[in-house]
């Protein structure tokens, strides 16, 4: 396999990395705070494509990402406030399967609204082409993309780490009554980290639909690749999470370039290996 | 140990990072008694119980139980050597009946090999006599098909050591079995406990001191996760460092 | 017995007879397939409180297994019936090895992801599995018992097998509830922490659970293999375990009728709507919302509440010998 091929590879491996990176951030706050792995993730990724696409016909490409992230996020935020919320004090496990409910019902929905045929999207023609990079040529928007996802991602962990919302979102990770016995509205923090997290899958299924092209099944397609980067980073850590997220992509791609049957199962199996290395995963705390 | 202590502990310590909430405690417990732990709240006795119990692993330090090294081993284990211990803040079955409760604590101690599992669990009637026995040991006799969760708040602290005696140990540890209890059924729960005694060793934890006072044979006083003194209710009534861990250093 | 479970099996008796007039026999041979590997979910779901989402896993390990065996070597029903046990069996020992050092949500997410693991592996190695056309040519062998070899070729004729069969692994559950371990898993469920300080292992107790519910899946992945003449690729996917998930809490988890009723549920509703609407697993997320929000107890506390609302239930009979596990729960009062 020459240079060029492998090059290549390693930067697909970098631009869904730092997708499954995206996602996996989002998804790890959600874990963190409701103690449930978010089964509608997935679709909430896909329902952001769509949307977008919709939306940059009509706004035309920024307006269209705007209006996924908007969307997606306020969808978020009123499943957390209808659903979820009833929810907390029965048990995690149907807070999951509500969430599962709701992949169903979104997906069919998406392929009610925009059909079941897959669609192709063109990026904006300021990002078409490809840049030259010697030792390879690459596309310019996933390039973009990638950067895009990598600030997207670092400006989350600094969020969560450094400022004071994040603290609070923190502390009602630890100790929800506690927090709220400080007087801080739990609730609101609830809502709003779900809305969140949705809204970056929603960002990242936007930002992703000119690279990889729209399915009603996309959601579904990405979601056990997210919860394996949740799992292998460690529940509940960010850095985890991106990491995970890096290590899964490239993984993948690399695989994808040097026996493509194997790609995906090769996720799982060093999903499993993690566990059995580590179980706390990469990041996590034991 | 020839000495006739049941349980030793030894310099047992336990840090949260950097918090040390038990500083090196050695204390003994004889065979037979009934000894009580008392302290302020916070002064970590619950904490000392939880690494008696298995339930956490020290930072250092060691416990004996019957001459033998049993530090760090986890809870299952110590229960199936003689050891039970009740909670501070009851921690049953909630769904399973008052008699279900029992009955799987003490059939716990009586598993048999795998062949066994192949009987209906009510044709266990050793474990269906202890169980019915322990449940109108502790006043529960007409609560047999209750779920735990319905049962007032006095009935699940008698459940609470219900479950803990059906696991026929040898060592009775009982974290505040009278916690939140009214004065009518703090009185059963104490004239309970006193009928335990002779039957098991107990090791207490109680905050009401007359209690303390009348019941026991011996009782060490936790503070700060130190213990600060150790002798008969007479001793420690009359220790200084005792009374100003309660009212504070004053004078 | 008590004259309450005698009315339940005499019901379940009379539905066996009465389902292939009411759905094709194909759809009530599913029903009970479907109906054995929501047992199995029950048992870790519903008793030990273990939430799997990859039951699939074993269902399609034994599907496939018995498949090949059947297809290769011409393996008698029986010996593939054996042998997609044990296969769902072993494979549960070994995953749930892996999973069970984990709770709750992590748990959940390590059963998704073996069984993507095997979902993947099952797509891409085509020689074996075929792949997304899934493997073809599976026979339905005689059923031999001693001189007689009954042949079970008409649907209707492989629904009394299934239902047979059903009855059996039925008992066996039951008789796995009855014993000890059901107070056991149950009292893990309630209370893991409680149960260890009274004495369980309650990690290798969950891990026996998980082994149990993998070998009733794999039988039941069996008789899946033989309904069609082919094992297709959904047999190892996802769809299936969230499928068996449905029907255990839409039928009721935690009671031993629970998953049959959501099997009739689903399987019947799934028919009936899919010819009518091509996106039926909306309305299938719709019942799943509304019962996750409003009736957890699935269809077995509807008819509870309806019963109560009918009239006043009847006492335990004095003297009996007291029930131990969730029958004490739906005899006794509380």
């Amino acid at each position: 396999m020459n240079i060029s091929l492998l090059a290549g590879a390693v930067l697909n491996g970098m631009v869904t990395g730092m997708l499954y990176a995206l996602m996996g951030v989002g998804l790890s706050l959600i874990l963190g705070l409701l103690n449930i792995p978010n089964f509608a993730h997935g679709v909430l990724y896909a329902l952001g494509a769509y949307v977008m696409i919709s939306g940059a016909k009509a706004f035309g490409f920024l307006g269209g990402l705007l209006t996924a992230i908007v969307a997606v996020a306020m969808l978020g935020a009123a499943i957390e406030y209808f659903g979820v919320r009833r929810l907390y004090r029965v048990h995690p496990d149907y807070i999951l399967l509500l969430s599962f409910g709701l992949s169903l019902i979104l997906t069919e929905s998406i392929i009610l609204v925009w059909g079941p045929v897959g669609i192709t999207f063109q990026p904006p023609a300021l990002l078409t082409g490809a840049i030259d990079l010697g030792v390879t040529a690459y596309p310019k928007y996933r390039l973009v993309v990638m950067v895009v996802t990598t600030v997207l991602v670092l400006g989350c962990y600094l969020f969560v780490t450094r400022t004071r919302y994040g603290a609070i979102i923190r502390a009602g990770i630890e100790d929800k009554e506690m927090a709220a016995a400080l007087g801080i509205n739990i609730r609101r923090v609830f809502t709003l980290t779900f809305a969140a997290g949705t809204g970056l899958a929603g960002l990242g299924g936007a930002l992703m639909s000119p690279v990889r092209g729209l399915l009603p099944t996309m959601g579904i397609d990405i979601l056990p690749f997210a919860f394996v980067v949740v799992v292998l980073g460690g529940l509940g850590s960010l850095p985890g999470a991106i990491l995970a997220g890096l290590l899964v992509g490239v993984v993948q791609s690399l695989m994808t370039a040097i026996w493509a049957p194997g790609a995906d199962a090769s996720v799982f199996a060093l999903m499993t290996l993690g566990i059995i290395a580590r179980p706390q995963g990469l990041l996590g705390q034991r | 140990m020839s000495d006739g202590a049941l349980l030793r502990t030894e310099r047992l310590t336990c840090d949260f990072g950097a918090l040390r909430a038990v500083n090196r405690v050695s204390l003994d417990v004889r065979a037979g008694t009934l000894h009580s732990v008392i302290g302020p709240n916070g002064s970590g006795k619950t904490t000392l119980f939880n690494l008696m119990c298995g339930e956490i692993v020290p930072t250092d330090g060691r416990v004996y139980f019957e001459g033998r090294d049993v530090t760090g081993l986890p809870s299952h284990r110590l229960t199936h050597l003689g050891l039970a211990r009740s909670f501070q803040r009851t921690n049953v079955f909630g769904k399973l009946t008052a008699y279900e409760n029992v009955w799987a604590a003490a059939f716990a101690r009586r598993t048999p090999g795998a062949l066994g599992f192949l009987r209906r669990a009510s044709e266990f009637s050793e474990v269906d006599e202890e169980a019915r026995r322990i449940l109108g040991e502790v006043g529960l006799a007409h609560k047999l098909t209750a779920r735990a969760e319905t049962l007032s708040h006095g009935q699940q602290r008698a459940l609470e050591v219900g479950v803990t005696l059906a696991s026929s140990p040898r060592l009775l540890l009982l974290d505040e079995p009278t916690q939140g209890l009214a004065p009518e059924a703090t009185q059963q729960m104490t004239r309970l406990v006193q009928s335990l005694v002779g039957r098991y060793t107990i090791l207490l934890i109680e905050h009401k001191m007359r209690i303390v006072m009348s019941i026991s044979d011996r009782i060490s006083v936790i503070a700060f996760g130190e213990l600060i003194a150790e002798g008969t209710p007479d001793e420690v009534r009359d220790n200084r460092d005792v009374q100003r861990a309660y009212l504070g250093a004053r004078r | 017995m008590t004259r309450g479970a005698l009315l339940r099996f005499g019901l379940l008796l009379a539905a066996i007879v009465a389902l292939p007039l009411a759905v094709r026999p194909v759809v009530a041979s599913e029903i009970w397939i479907f109906a054995i590997a929501g047992m199995a979910l029950n048992l870790i779901f519903g008793y030990t409180g273990m939430l799997s989402f990859g039951q699939a896993t074993f269902f399609g390990l034994a599907a496939y297994t018995a498949g090949l065996m059947m297809i290769h070597w011409h393996a008698p029903l029986l010996v593939v019936l054996a042998a997609g046990t044990v296969v769902g069996a072993l494979a549960a020992a070994a995953i749930g090895y892996v999973c069970i050092q984990r709770v709750g949500t992590y748990f959940i997410m390590l059963t998704f992801g073996f069984n993507q693991m095997f979902f993947f592996i099952a797509y891409k190695w085509t020689a074996v599995t075929g792949g997304d056309d899934g493997l073809p040519g599976i026979p339905r062998p005689p059923l031999a018992l001693g001189p007689l070899a009954i042949r079970l070729d008409s649907s209707l004729r492989y629904y009394v097998f299934v239902a047979a069969v059903f009855l059996l692994a039925f008992y066996a559950m039951k008789r796995i509830v009855d014993s000890p371990l059901g107070v056991i898993f149950q009292s893990i469920r309630e209370n893991p922490g409680r149960a260890a300080a009274v004495g369980y292992d309650v990690k290798r107790y969950k891990w026996i659970a998980f082994t149990i519910a993998g070998g009733f899946t794999g039988f039941a992945g069996v008789l899946y293999s033989m309904m069609f003449g082919i094992v297709p690729l959904e047999s190892i996917s996802w769809i299936i375990s969230g499928d068996i998930v449905f029907m255990v809490l839409i039928g009721g988890i935690g009671n031993l009728y629970g998953p049959l009723l959501g099997a009739a549920a689903f399987k019947w509703l799934s028919e009936a709507i899919s010819v009518v609407w091509e996106r039926w697993p909306l309305i299938l997320g719709v019942a799943l919302v509304l019962v996750v929000l409003f009736l957890r107890g699935g269809l077995v506390e509807a008819f509870r509440r309806l019963r109560d609302a009918l009239g006043p239930r009847a006492r335990p009979e004095p003297g009996a010998k007291l029930p131990v596990g969730i029958a004490a729960e739906t005899e006794a009062g509380s």
